[in-house]
């Protein structure tokens, strides 16, 4: 099937078959307590947390474990023989596109669905994969045209997959990459997604269209910006941050994947993201609901706030916010 | 010639096993049923012979038949400066080698652990001693394990 035509999307298993630690640690033949053990020891198996905080293991993993156990000397042999099994995935899914096959490239992340949650699927699978397809031919290599259209494409598809929203947070996201074909456009897709499984509406928006901004900004009231990639330059992000300001007030602000910038961020108070999509959607979550939890104080006006700053600093900082 | 006669293999004597983990070192209390040692809950259930088998108190290491790092127990850790889940699947001589100018040669021990690995021989002695270290040096009783089958490493400061 050609890189650019359309492609047929087999469903995402979406359910991950999990167990709670006494299923877990019956199937591993341990108890509870040494099934801890092993998660502080080794990190594995690495658990998920249920709404009510308790850990949720991925079958997959524990059935890895299992396995590995039955010709493992050691536990760290047998951790370290689960997780080679697990890897093998990001394997397949490197072959498939190095040899331009989308069929099995999907089919290794059904797999890696089989085992995973969806979020460590992108994490573990998808991304490395990618990042691994990206540095071997180049990222201005067709290989690498062909690989990024098809994870944008699944990770797309996910999203539209996605549970509908289910919290007031909403999350508007300043596209600040070349294309998709940037190599941190895929991250950038996976924090979308990230967030919008977490519950939250997001908008993602190109960081270089003004016009029409406070139409939009007033339809989707976000709760938090994140501007996201770095290749548009700082003056043009600055502008778009300004007339977000100026369409939905003062709101948290924070940079992912926009490179080192402490220096910006003192000036600005701006947050920077973690590199990871999986730690930087919780961030942006926390930031969310810290302020949602703060008790309400004299609403700024746009006219003299800088973005996530307080008001008597506003007019120094928004000279300085050029350097977003 | 009477043709019922023929030749047999001598048949030894079973050696007494004992059962073993190969994190603690301790020896499993009653029928062992799981593959998990129940005292610390971070070793595999290994069997040895008797007379190799290391206790509660013994520096060991498992090695397999390629020459990797399988386990180190958790004296073994603190004696080799080391920590197992750093250690496995790393190549011995990163934390032993040989140390006897006796020996045949250099490659001495790792003779004595891939035949230890790989059929029932004899438990064998040697002297060894870390990598960078020339003033340490260990007596190391190579003896086979399992399963699977590896080498079983004890080390002492023991010249008896």
């Amino acid at each position: 099937m050609p890189a650019g035509g359309m492609h047929i999307a087999p469903t995402l298993p979406i359910a991950v078959r999990t167990l709670k630690t006494s299923e877990a640690a019956a199937l591993l033949n341990v108890s509870p307590n040494t099934l801890r053990a092993w998660e502080r020891r080794f990190g594995y198996p690495q658990p998920q947390r249920s709404p009510g905080k308790h850990r949720l293991y991925t079958h997959g993993e524990v059935a890895a474990l299992r396995d590995a156990l039955h010709e493992g000397l050691s536990i760290s042999s047998a951790v370290s023989r689960a997780r080679e099994a697990l890897s093998a995935d990001t394997n397949v899914l490197v072959g498939a596109l190095h040899s331009f096959e989308l069929e099995r490239a999907d089919g290794a992340m059904e797999a890696a669905l089989a085992l995973r949650s969806v979020e460590r699927s992108v994490e573990e699978v998808l991304l490395p994969s990618l990042r691994e397809l990206g540095v071997r031919h180049g990222y201005d290599s067709a290989p690498w045209a062909f690989a990024a259209r098809w994870a944008n494409d699944w990770l797309q598809r996910a999203q539209r997959l996605a549970p509908p929203p289910t919290r007031p947070a909403s999350v508007l996201i300043g596209d600040a990459t070349r294309d998709d074909l940037d190599p941190d456009s895929l991250d950038v897709r996976a924090l979308e997604l990230f967030c919008a499984r977490a519950g939250a509406r997001v908008l993602p928006l190109p960081v270089r269209g003004i016009s029409g901004l406070p139409e939009v900004l007033g339809a989707f009231a976000p709760h938090a910006v994140v501007i996201a990639g770095g290749h548009v330059p700082d003056d043009d992000v600055a502008r778009w941050a300004y007339g977000v300001r100026s369409a939905a007030g003062p709101l948290p602000i924070a940079l992912f994947r926009r490179g080192a910038r402490d220096d910006r961020v003192r000036t600005t108070g701006a947050r920077i993201l973690a590199d990871s999509p999986g730690d930087a959607h919780r961030e942006v979550m926390g930031m969310i609901e810290a302020r949602q939890s703060r008790p309400a104080v004299a609403a700024p006006t746009p006219a003299n706030t800088e973005i996530g700053m307080e008001a008597e600093d506003a007019p120094e900082l928004r000279r300085r916010s050029v350097g977003l | 010639m009477n043709t019922h006669l023929r030749l047999v293999p001598v048949v030894a004597e079973p050696r007494p096993q004992k059962h073993f983990c190969g994190h603690c070192g301790t020896e499993p209390e009653g029928d062992v049923f799981g593959r998990v040692c129940e005292s610390c809950g971070l070793g595999v259930l290994l069997s040895a012979n008797a007379d190799v088998a290391p206790g509660p108190d013994s520096p060991f290491m498992i090695v397999d038949g390629s020459l990797c790092v399988c386990a180190v127990s958790r004296v073994a850790e603190e004696l080799l400066g080391t920590d197992e889940t750093a250690a496995v699947n790393r190549h011995l001589s990163e934390f032993l080698v040989p140390a006897d100018a006796e020996a045949a040669g250099a490659d001495n021990l790792m003779d004595l652990v891939i035949n230890a690995a790989s059929d029932a021989s004899e438990a064998r002695v040697a002297v060894v001693r870390p990598p960078d270290e020339f003033g340490i040096r260990f007596r190391v009783q190579v003896g086979a394990c399992g399963p699977p089958r590896a080498a079983l490493l004890v080390l002492s400061d023991g010249w008896d």
